[in-house]
């Protein structure tokens, strides 16, 4: 990774993260305002992206409906298989939710600073995500009128949610996350939105950002607050970005299903949900710096740095499943050395190769740095790792439940129509989400930027003093 | 109508319990009164004695599904009737049903029973009122008895015993008509006929409990073969006895369910049964005239195996029992000398109780008789023609043209209650009463006389046919002087001892002794009208076997019965054509690949299904289901078998279902088996396991291979899950600590909460598999079939048509009767080998002790009551169907549709079905799960009884619906925890195991191991 120029007399504010990082092409504050502004103006493409984005959550929403209105049998479910696609997309969608939180959080504490310009679109990716996995537990279930039952509220009837099943520590676990990333995102926004305002034309829109911008006012004294809450926020949210998926692995090794039932699920689950969350953030920050002109906003540095991230975060997965495997052997119940079998040799080895293929194999070219640089390659293995980590997640639902304790009820699993349309709905509903974001709010935070490239001074020498 | 009232004194109820009970019934009346639409409950005006709204009353009365006779009796709430069940006091069920009786409800109920009389006119049958028709009726009658034609009137009714046949007969006689046809398509008429003459009986009892060897050369006595109640409940009794328990060989082209339950199967060729039984009966003494070499030659088996059966049979003597029903064209041959192997033997009096014999088919006619019959319609001598329950048009449709010979016959009348192929070609219909809505009697054996009555008002605007024809001839003056009476129900107590004072006292229990059989006609021996070889070319040989579900297709009406798995086969609304492997291969078939069979009658195309369990040059298919109409259940679900047969009888006038070679070839189509099959085999499980007798006496070291030791093992001392270490820990910070050992279930618990712990066990020994219990648990919860096309995922559109659902693994059954071959391998990769060996296990809810299911459940929807039940709460349950993904025995089932709400198009209860709803049990609506409950309202009913009565609950008082159900008594149900219950007792068996024991899940159900019979080494 390209190492650091800042020079050590550099003034710098308490608690921004030394910036590991040069944008060479970025001069002046203009230049970031005005090109960051830019990103901001709708065009034909947007309306024809968001279009596509609304068409095909309303598909989703029309499956929905009908699922909700006929019953669960109109999805492929399979006793005993009884969770499918949802539950996959849920888990998938959560794991997509990861890379924001750690890479504005973690990365944050960490003093990494490639990930300054990335780390707003995924921030907004993470709370999208987590919008949108956050439907797939109350759609998947029979009755989703009832779904609120599952919250601890009081009521006449003194029943209260079992705090001994793994699905209310998943609504705690969403709920938690969803707060904390929206607030730690809107709390980044505040200095944005105050400069979006004080350029803003519009009344109306003035007025709103005015509102939302809490009265910024850029002093010194908002300045010390905001990074003390800035660092207090990245702190809070960093056990989080653990825990949530490790909750939701428990979802899975807390029964005692063949395949489910084992204790690397959490670990393994964190490092394929940041795994998953980086590729997406290519799928996304790939196309966008290509077409906003942002390519040397997110440098070749910085998707370098990424790229050694998941390339780790791909041997963390890989060596999880062998391990499972491993375990499977050494521990020896029948069960689950058959269901291993099945797994990846049996029924499911079409599920189970595309997870080993796109999830471990694809992902050692990052060991070349030529193609750790080629945006082209990574655009295209990000989607092979969402590919490969949304079969992951089949692999772990599907054949685990396809093949448990007793043979007479083994089974298969096709999806339907209705399947595969809310699959597509959900896509839809996150990137329509995404759309109008990008074109409402920056997506890169314009204050850190600010503070890489060197300041305009009143007398034009770099370097001098206040 | 009488019912079984409770004559003894009413205990005192206490003031305070009264308001309790009240509160509690009036709080459960308005809980079901909150449905989604305000709906009126119309109270009786006046209530009808014994009538108490909520409680039920019970009738004894007769099943009439099939020709057996047994004793039922029939649970009534508010005027409907809900459950059928055996009756105890009979003797000839002993209180056992099988999955037919049960459901003879849904054909009180079936949606396609006509409403009312009909006639046609212009073509289409079209409703008339009762006194058209009957106007009708008598108009006609007179036309053919003016003509001088009436002496070539037929009237075929469905085979039945008891005095109505002699009364019908009368009535024929009294209108110069001949005697009616007694038709049954089922009835092993070949046996029947040999057995008239080695025994002088039509059907000696059979006595399992006497033998030590019992051979059965293709008659499947434990499942739907003569009267399968009776045979598995002797057989049950016999195979549990630890000593001289006898050992089983079954000899056939396909292993049966008696053949799975048998100990050894001799897979002989079909056509080559007489010879071995011939080889079988030089053997014992008796000059066979076959060697036994050439016997094994024909038969394609070792002569090894006939030698040794035959010594065995020599050793057993006067225990020996050979009981023959095959159905090829020499099927009386066979039986005759199968008869006098037993005869040789000296086992009739032992095993075969010539002096017990049952009577069911006394006056029976032959199909050939029936055939002929068909033919004089054809050649258009017949003026009328009367049907009743016989539907010819299915059974002999193809063989005998019937469509065109009823074209011939000027006017068709049906007393038939169903829309039955039959009726819907006669032109006029009185639809008669069910079973359960009729007066009647009958002779199940010499002396016992078990009578029907009627359990509820009709449903329909139907009546019986007795008085049908009782009002056709009192309106005839040349009659009328001889029907002297008022109605049937006058003139059956006019036969019974001590008149309608003795049949009102009988009623109670159902019984009385006295006689129906008036005037018995010997059925009339016939030449074999064909060759008595099997006919046609082609390389395999067809045989059609009657449906143990479904019979000759006279149960395809009824979704319990479609959607209960034959037993063997395992496949439900499907026809199959079932071959081994080894013939699927040369075929190139794989299972569910279509195939097509011809026969010199015939061809049929349909899925291939693997099954080990017949001989690579034999096919097999199941009749009863391709119905062209008989209701919205059976039209157009499955293939007709009978399509493939020809006119070839046997000696005995019967119906020779094994007469044809096929041909087979593949054809295009491919269809998912409809089947609840997932694998076929254990892989290791030790979900079923058996030992051999030889360990359980003692003289053979045990060597539990089959199940290995897996880690974590836990010890045999947790039966039957009383122990478990969280049974404290339902009730939470209650549990007394110092209580840890028992936990909740200690009966000293300070809180007194639970003193049960209700359990179960099921013998090995004794389940055949015949699968009752799963239709007994169908009719006593509720549970929706789900099988029908419009029931099914429209999405899909690989898996519309009937059992769409069921292709999608989603059978709501929540007792469900698994079949396990011990085999290495798949059933398609497995060398054909007839030493398999076959287990049932019936998985149920095994309500354990440390539930998996339980603490998954985000909303407690599912939790443990302090009695050790594991409890579903239909209400509280959201459905994120986790409970069942960590269920190891995967016993839950999920409404996937609105099976249970009324206006929805997968209503698995059109109108009127649902009548037979059970009210004590909540109807599930779609999204939520449920599973077994032991019959939760039957033990709070009988806790309710206890409390009343200021009791305690006695021990074996109640039971559950499976347990009842079960005709070989392998299902007890009690509390474990106290020794007053046969279960306590049974759960100690030294063979009692739980399944995944290693899972720590501590079980309230405890399996004892199945016993297997090796042949002795030589």
């Amino acid at each position: 990774m390209a190492t650091t120029a800042q020079p050590d007399d550099m003034p710098m504010r308490p608690n921004i993260p030394r910036a590991g990082v040069q944008l060479p092409g970025v001069k002046d504050y203009e230049q970031v305002d005005r090109e960051i502004g830019r990103t901001l103006n709708p065009t034909k493409a947007w309306f024809g992206g968001l279009t596509l984005a609304v068409i095909c959550m309303l598909i989703g929403l029309t499956a929905v409906t009908y699922q909700v209105h006929q019953g669960l049998g109109v999805a492929g479910y399979e006793p005993p298989v009884m969770w499918g696609v949802y539950i996959i997309t849920f888990v998938f969608w959560i794991g997509i939710g990861h890379a924001g939180t750690l890479i504005s959080a973690i990365l944050y504490l960490f003093r990494a600073g490639f990930r300054t310009t990335v780390y707003r679109v995924s921030e907004a990716m993470t709370v999208f995500a987590v919008m949108t996995a956050g439907l797939f537990p109350i759609l998947h279930t029979g009755r989703p009128w009832k779904a609120f039952w599952l919250i601890p509220y009081p009521n006449w009837r003194l029943i209260w949610s079992n705090f001994k099943s793994p699905l209310v520590w998943d609504v705690f676990a969403i709920s938690t996350y969803l707060t904390v990333s929206t607030t730690f995102l809107y709390m980044g926004l505040i200095p944005d939105i105050a400069s979006l305002r004080d350029r803003e034309t519009n009344p109306v829109r003035k007025k709103i950002l005015g509102v939302l911008s809490l009265g910024w006012r850029n002093s010194e004294r908002e300045w010390r607050h905001f990074g003390r809450m800035y660092l207090f926020l990245a702190a809070f949210s960093t056990p989080l970005v653990l825990s949530v998926h490790s909750v939701v692995s428990f979802d899975f090794a807390m029964a005692l299903v063949p395949g489910w039932h084992t204790t690397i699920f959490a670990p393994y689950f964190v490092a394929g949900a940041i795994f998953s969350g980086f590729a997406m953030v290519w799928t996304i920050a790939i196309p966008m710096r290509k077409w906003f002109n942002l390519k040397h906003y997110i440098t070749l540095n910085q998707l370098d740095a990424t790229a050694k991230v998941v390339l780790m975060t791909s041997m963390i997965v890989g060596s999880a499943y062998l391990i499972e495997f491993f375990i499977a052997w050494y521990g020896a119940v029948p069960a689950e050395q058959e269901y291993f079998y099945n797994r990846v040799f049996g029924q499911w080895w079409w599920a189970a190769w595309i997870m080993l293929t796109c999830n471990m194999i694809l992902p050692l070219s990052l060991f070349s740095q030529q193609l750790r640089r080629n945006t082209t390659w990574l655009f295209i293995l990000s989607l092979f790792i969402n590919l490969g980590m949304w079969f992951e997640r089949f692999v772990i639902v599907v054949p685990g439940l396809s093949h448990e304790f007793e043979p007479w009820q083994w089974s298969s699993y096709t999806p339907t129509i209705v399947d595969l349309s809310i699959l597509l709905g959900s896509f839809g509903w996150f990137f329509m989400w995404f759309l109008l974001f990008v074109k409402q709010l920056p997506i890169m935070a314009i204050s850190e930027i600010k503070e890489i490239i060197p300041p305009k001074m009143k007398h034009a020498s770099a370097g001098g003093h206040h | 109508m009488t019912s079984i009232a409770n004559t003894g004194d009413k205990p005192a109820v206490k003031r305070r319990e009264f308001l309790k009970v009240l509160g509690a019934s009036t709080a459960a009346g308005a809980a079901a009164a909150c449905g989604d639409k305000p709906e009126k409950l119309l109270p009786y005006l006046v209530s009808p004695d014994h009538t108490v709204p909520g409680v039920s009353t019970y009738y004894a009365t007769t099943c009439r599904e099939c020709a057996s006779g047994c004793g039922i009796i029939v649970e009534t709430r508010d005027g409907r009737a809900i459950k059928a069940e055996g009756n105890p006091d009979h003797p000839v069920n002993r209180g056992a049903l099988c999955a037919r009786g049960q459901s003879s409800l849904q054909g009180l109920y079936n949606p396609d029973r006509y409403r009312g009389p009909m006639l046609r006119d212009g073509g289409e049958l079209k409703p008339v009122s009762w006194d058209q028709a009957l106007q009708t009726l008598a108009t006609r009658l007179g036309e053919v008895r003016s003509r001088n034609q009436a002496g070539n009137a037929v009237f075929i009714n469905q085979h039945e015993q008891g005095s109505f046949p002699a009364f019908l007969d009368q009535w024929l006689a009294a209108h110069g008509m001949p005697a009616h046809l007694s038709y049954d398509a089922e009835a092993p008429l070949a046996t029947m006929s040999a057995n008239r003459e080695a025994y002088g009986v039509a059907w000696p009892s059979l006595d399992f409990t006497e033998a030590r060897v019992v051979v059965s050369i293709g008659a499947d006595f434990l499942d739907g073969w003569g009267h399968s109640v009776p045979q598995q409940l002797s057989w049950a009794d016999a195979r549990a006895k630890l000593t001289d328990a006898p050992r089983a060989v079954y000899i056939g082209a396909r292993r049966s369910l008696t053949g799975l339950n048998s100990d050894q199967w001799i897979a002989a060729k079909p056509g080559s049964e007489l010879q071995v039984v011939r080889a079988l009966l030089g053997a014992v003494g008796r000059g066979g005239g076959v060697s036994i070499e050439a016997a094994a030659q024909a038969a394609g088996v070792t002569a090894e195996s006939i030698t040794s059966l035959a010594n065995e049979l020599r050793a057993a003597g006067s225990h020996a029992l050979v009981i023959a029903g095959t159905t090829g064209p020499d099927a009386r041959a066979v039986a005759l000398a199968a008869a006098e192997i037993n005869k040789a033997l000296g086992a009739v009096g032992t095993t075969v109780k010539t002096a017990d014999a049952l009577l069911a088919y006394e006056r029976i006619n032959t199909t050939a008789q029936v055939r002929e019959a068909v033919e004089r319609m054809n050649a258009g001598n017949v003026p009328i023609a009367f049907f009743r329950g016989a539907n010819i048009a299915h059974t002999l449709a193809k063989q005998t043209n019937v469509a065109a010979a009823l074209g011939k016959v000027a006017f068709k009348v049906s007393f038939t209650s169903v829309k039955d192929e039959t009726s819907e070609l006669c032109d006029l219909i009185l639809p008669d009463h069910h079973s359960l809505e009729s007066w009647g009697d009958a002779e199940p054996m010499r002396g016992v006389l078990s009578l029907v009555q009627p359990t509820m008002d009709p449903v329909f605007t139907t009546r019986a046919t007795a008085d049908v024809l009782i009002a056709v001839a009192k309106a005839n003056p040349a009659t009328a002087s001889r029907y002297g009476f008022s109605d049937y129900r006058a003139w059956i107590s006019s036969r019974i001892s001590g008149g309608d004072t003795g049949l009102t006292s009988a009623l109670p229990r159902g019984l009385t002794n006295g006689s129906a059989l008036a005037g018995a006609v010997p059925t009339a021996r016939l030449a074999a009208s064909a060759s008595q070889a099997i006919g046609g070319t082609g390389e395999y040989t067809l045989q059609v076997y009657f449906s143990p579900t479904l019979g000759d297709g006279r149960g395809a009406n009824k979704p319990w019965l479609q959607e209960l798995p034959d037993p063997v086969t395992k496949v439900l609304w499907q026809t199959v054509v079932e071959m081994h492997g080894e013939t699927a291969k040369a075929l190139g078939v794989a299972q569910g690949e279509h195939v097509t069979v011809r026969t010199a009658a015939g061809e049929l195309t349909a899925p291939a299904y693997i099954y080990i369990g017949i001989r690579p040059d034999t096919i097999a298919i199941a009749a009863g289901r391709g119905h062209a109409g008989y209701g919205r259940y059976a039209a157009g679900c499955g293939s007709d078998a009978y399509q493939l047969l020809g006119i070839t009888e046997n000696e005995a006038g019967g119906w020779a279902l094994t007469q044809q070679k096929a041909t087979v070839t593949k054809a295009s189509a491919l269809s998912r088996i409809v089947t609840t099959e997932g694998s076929a085999r254990q892989h290791d499980r030790g979900i079923a396991r058996a030992m051999s007798v030889g360990v359980l006496l003692g003289t053979e070291e045990e060597h539990d291979g089959e199940h290995h030791a897996f880690t974590g093992d836990a010890s045999h001392e947790f039966l039957p899950g009383l122990r478990s270490p969280v049974a404290g820990d339902a009730q939470g910070d209650l549990v007394d600590p110092k209580s840890k050992d028992q936990g909740l279930y200690d009966p000293a618990h300070p809180l007194g909460l639970a003193k049960r712990r209700w359990a179960m066990t099921i013998d090995l020994a004794r389940c055949t598999g015949c699968s009752a219990c799963v239709t007994a648990c169908y009719a006593e919860n509720n549970i929706p079939t789900v099988g029908a096309p419009w029931q099914g995922p429209v999405v899909m559109a690989d898996r519309t048509g009937f059992g769409a659902n069921i292709t999608r693994s989603r059978e709501m059954a929540w007792i469900r009767l698994e079949r396990y071959f011990e085999i290495d391998r798949e059933p398609k990769d497995v060398a054909f080998d007839a030493s398999f060996d076959t287990r049932f296990v019936p998985m149920m809810c095994q309500h354990c002790g440390n539930a998996p299911c339980e603490p998954v459940c985000p909303v407690f929807a599912t939790y443990h009551a302090p009695d050790g039940l594991n409890v579903q709460v239909y209400n509280r349950c959201v459905g994120t169907r986790y409970c069942s993904n960590n269920c190891p025995y995967k016993v839950r089932y999920f409404n996937w549709f609105g099976y249970g709400e009324h206006d929805r198009a997968q209503y698995a209860f059109p109108e009127p079905l649902h009548w037979q709803l059970n009210p004590d049990v909540t109807v599930r609506g779609k999204g939520v799960m449920e599973k077994c409950t032991f019959c939760v309202q039957r033990i709070r009913e009988a806790e309710h009884h206890a409390k009343l009565e200021g009791r305690e609950i006695q021990g074996d008082e109640f039971t559950t619906a499976c347990a009842q159900a079960c005709p070989s008594r392998a299902i007890i149900f009690g509390d474990a925890a106290s020794d007053a219950w046969t279960v306590a007792r049974a759960a100690q068996d030294r063979r009692a195991y739980h399944v995944f024991e290693e899972l720590n899940t501590f079980t309230a159900v405890a399996y004892l191991k199945k016993v297997n019979h090796p042949a002795a080494r030589a």
